[in-house]
């Protein structure tokens, strides 16, 4: 407060010192402090390992970088993962719808417990869930001798694959779905119900339109995660190359035979569709927060 | 400790929460700021505790500038609506906050603080919820521990806002009276905000009327009730 | 409510194929080799190096997450400054790039000849096959977790609670250790321990960038595969049992944290 403002008549007296801050925030040199440590942080961790994949793959120049996506085994690459993803991303859907309707829709003992299982694959290591396939399924099991007799393999095939990719997938659409049902609760469902409609109808017009953009919520997840799966894969794949080579089990041959230029426009392309899948993920937060699970709407 | 508000207006970006408004309060006064949402009494009372800062005017404690004090240096004893308290401290851990947060120097030692805090729980008639945790607590229960908590750090003024604003009609009766002894035996300077007039009326010495970021009346409940200064006050007291 | 028999099916015929039964062939398959012959294989040098140095590095990586996660959490939720939606949507970078796009990224940075790793090589510090390089690679795969467990009880703190303590007389830094931080420990934990059982499991990422040196720079899931590749089924399931145990562990954790913190702080 200094005096000479209190002498000039009609002046705003205003008496904010220099250092006056809100109580509820740091100092503007802790805060520029923080947001310098934190977004240099990210550049150096996240940001630069994006770039890095870009500017490694056009190494050579364009050309060069579309010429390695261009032949046979690339293309067969592509296609599988593809493929394996298109089929993982309904299975894992239709689970997430049946588990969440179970588990919301019914009370029953050992729910804790089930939630628990259809989490555990989250804790559990890409290779372990591979080695858990072979096991089951290899050739010298029980199950796995006799699907090969009959000419059914799955180790070494793109069944196995798929069962891979399914299970590291296996939590994300019920985890999305779970908190959204629990929220919206029961009624709306049994109202329509004492209208009589069927089961299936309440599901399709009351249920769907009010889970739908969870659902593509954590299909999208699965999908992120189902395309670039890579330990669980290269343990049942066998890694023949045209036929159980998924991209990113091909981004390692590649690399691994110093063909960098190669290995990292396969591995541009990839995140090409990953950064796809984070950006419809982040319009879904912006656009639909209300409808996703309430961890996600910031 | 009394208190002089000096032509305080409050701006929050383009609205104006205050226009310039000037009040005095003499010392150990129980004062009502009252009025419906929106008219400008929590902001009042936010600047008072240095939760605010006022665009322009100044705030006088015994006669001393105190606009620039900062939250920290006003030593108010506030008990906010939501009550605030700490969810994951005890009862006790709550109400000693206060003193185990000042630097070393004057904080006082462990024993000190146990004594005073007990004094604080007999203060407010509940002497045996030091170890509970606010969940634990009823809603009359955490206010009363909010003001103890409040009260702790020997407080210049006590500054409530809503206080009685999330309980129900029969708790709120008996706290009220609780209000009104624990201000006679500290004789502290108390300001609280309040929509309801009964409250305000009932227990205050002197009231305050705003509306609109203006004050409408200053005056003892009974000149308010019977010589309203404005159409406003009017309506508002007679509703 | 309809749908029970159906909806129960599907989760359950599911459950079984995709998880239940491949876990339990690999429970069976370490039956049938003894808990002696576990112990064994576990206890052999290289096995034990491995565990050891998968568990060593995820912890750090996870510590390091843990701190990072909650200031960016902070930094994320309560500042605002230019491109904060860019560095808020690019958290989840880690979630959605390949762990092998990862992995080779990561190395071309790091490596000696990499823009960081020159840079790291003048001061004499090599990062790429080395520990170091575990270390990083562990960090960018768990980045995301406590941030995300963190942010939204951030954004839930009622800043009444933060007025409160100011006008008991506590200095900004008093209010941050004695009220914040207790707020947001049940979180950041949460966080730490999936970081922590991601990490522990990861391979894709750190095989191109650990140079997997046996008893120095190889990592459990690794010595997995390499088991498998010579056919070496009983070695690798025996493996594998002490990677699932380490996971069901922090699982327990997980659901103790949850449940300790839920009594402790409840909901009001």
């Amino acid at each position: 407060m200094s005096d000479a403002s209190l002498h000039r008549p009609g002046a705003a007296r205003s008496a904010r010192p220099a250092s006056y801050r809100k109580p509820t925030e740091e100092t503007p040199a802790a805060r520029t402090a923080l947001i310098l440590l934190t977004v240099s942080g990210l550049a150096i961790l996240v940001f630069a390992p994006l770039i890095v994949v870009f500017t490694e793959a056009l190494a050579d120049g364009w050309a060069a970088a579309i010429e390695s996506l261009g032949n046979r085994d690339a293309q067969s690459a592509i296609r599988l993962t593809l493929t394996i993803t298109a089929i993982a991303m309904p299975l894992n859907a239709v689970f997430g719808i049946a588990a969440a309707w179970l588990i919301t829709k019914f009370d029953f003992r050992g729910k804790a417990f089930l939630i628990t299982l259809i989490d555990l694959p989250f804790s559990v290591s890409p290779v372990v869930a591979g080695l858990c396939i072979v096991l089951l399924f290899g050739a010298n099991s029980l199950i796995g001798g006799w699907l090969v007799a009959h000419d059914l393999p799955i180790v070494f095939a793109i069944p196995g694959i798929v069962l891979a990719t399914v299970f590291v997938t296996f939590p994300f659409v019920a985890r999305e779905l779970i908190p959204v049902m629990t929220e919206q609760g029961r009624a709306e469902e049994e109202a329509a119900l004492t209208l009589g409609a069927s089961g299936w109808r309440v599901f399709h017009t009351v249920t769907l339109p009010n889970i739908r953009w969870a659902l593509l919520y954590g299909t999208l997840l699965c999908t992120a995660r189902a395309m670039g799966e890579f330990g669980a894969v290269a343990v049942v794949s066998g890694k023949i190359r045209g036929q159980t080579a998924t991209m990113p089990i091909t981004i390692e041959m590649l690399y691994n035979e110093y063909l960098s230029v190669a290995a990292f426009s396969m591995a541009a392309l990839l995140t090409g569709f990953a950064l796809l899948t984070l950006l419809l993920k982040t319009a879904l937060e912006l656009r639909h927060a209300d409808a996703l699970a309430a961890n996600h709407r910031h | 400790m009394d208190i002089h508000i000096d032509e305080i207006s409050k701006e929050f970006g383009v609205s104006r929460a205050l226009h310039p408004v000037t009040l005095s309060i003499p010392s150990g006064t129980l004062v009502a700021l009252l009025g419906p949402s929106g008219s400008g009494k929590t902001t009042l009372l936010r600047i008072l505790g240095g939760l605010e800062f006022p665009t322009s005017g100044r705030v006088l404690f015994d006669g001393r500038d105190a606009t620039g004090l900062s939250v920290q240096e006003r030593r108010a004893g506030f008990v906010f609506q939501s009550y605030a308290l700490f969810r994951h401290m005890t009862v006790f851990d709550n109400i000693a906050y206060g003193l185990a947060a000042r630097p070393r120097a004057i904080r006082p030692n462990r024993t000190e603080i146990a004594r005073r805090v007990t004094k604080l729980l007999d203060l407010i008639q509940l002497p045996d919820i030091g170890g509970r945790y606010p969940t634990q607590l009823s809603g009359g229960q955490r206010q009363r521990v909010a003001l103890a908590r409040a009260l702790a750090i020997e407080p210049r003024m006590l500054l409530l806002d809503e206080p009685f604003g999330a309980l129900d009609a029969k708790v709120r009766k008996e706290l009220r009276q609780g209000l009104r002894d624990i201000h006679d035996e500290t004789g502290l300077t108390t300001v609280f905000v309040t929509h309801d007039q009964d409250e305000a009326m009932e227990l205050a010495d002197l009231v305050v009327v705003m509306s609109m970021g203006r004050i409408e009346q200053i005056g003892r409940p009974l000149d308010i009730r019977e010589r309203p200064a404005t159409a406003f006050v009017r309506n508002f007291v007679s509703a | 409510m309809p749908g029970l028999g159906l909806s129960a099916g599907i989760t359950l015929t599911m459950l079984s194929i995709v998880v239940l039964l491949p876990i339990g062939a690999l429970l069976m398959q370490g039956a049938q080799f003894g808990l002696a012959n576990i112990w064994d294989t576990v206890h052999r040098e290289r096995v034990w190096a491995a565990l050891f140095l998968s568990f060593r590095m995820a912890l750090f990586a996870a510590l390091f997450n843990l701190v990072f996660g909650v200031l960016l959490a902070w930094v994320l939720v309560r500042y605002r400054f230019p491109g904060r939606r860019i560095i808020d949507a690019a958290v989840d970078l880690p979630f959605a790039l390949p762990t092998a796009v990862a992995g080779i990224a990561l190395t071309a940075l790091y490596a000696p000849n990499g823009v960081f790793g020159s840079l790291a090589q003048q001061i004499g510090w090599k990062i790429a096959y080395t520990q170091w390089g575990i270390f990083l690679a562990l960090v960018f795969v768990g980045l995301p977790f406590v941030t995300r467990t963190v942010q939204p009880v951030i954004e839930e703190i009622d800043p009444e609670v933060e007025e409160a303590s100011a006008t008991l007389g506590a200095s900004r830094s008093h209010t941050l250790r004695h009220v914040i931080l207790p707020m947001l420990t049940p979180a950041a934990l949460t966080g730490f321990a999936l970081a922590l059982a991601r990490a522990v499991g990861e391979y894709g990422s750190v095989i191109f960038i650990a140079g997997n040196i046996p008893l120095r720079t190889e990592i459990a899931p690794l010595l997995i595969v390499i088991q498998l590749e010579e056919f070496n089924y009983d070695a690798a399931g025996a493996i594998g049992i002490a990677m699932l145990l380490m996971s069901f562990a922090m699982l327990l954790v997980i659901n103790l944290i949850q449940i300790f913190s839920r009594k402790r702080i409840g909901h009001v």
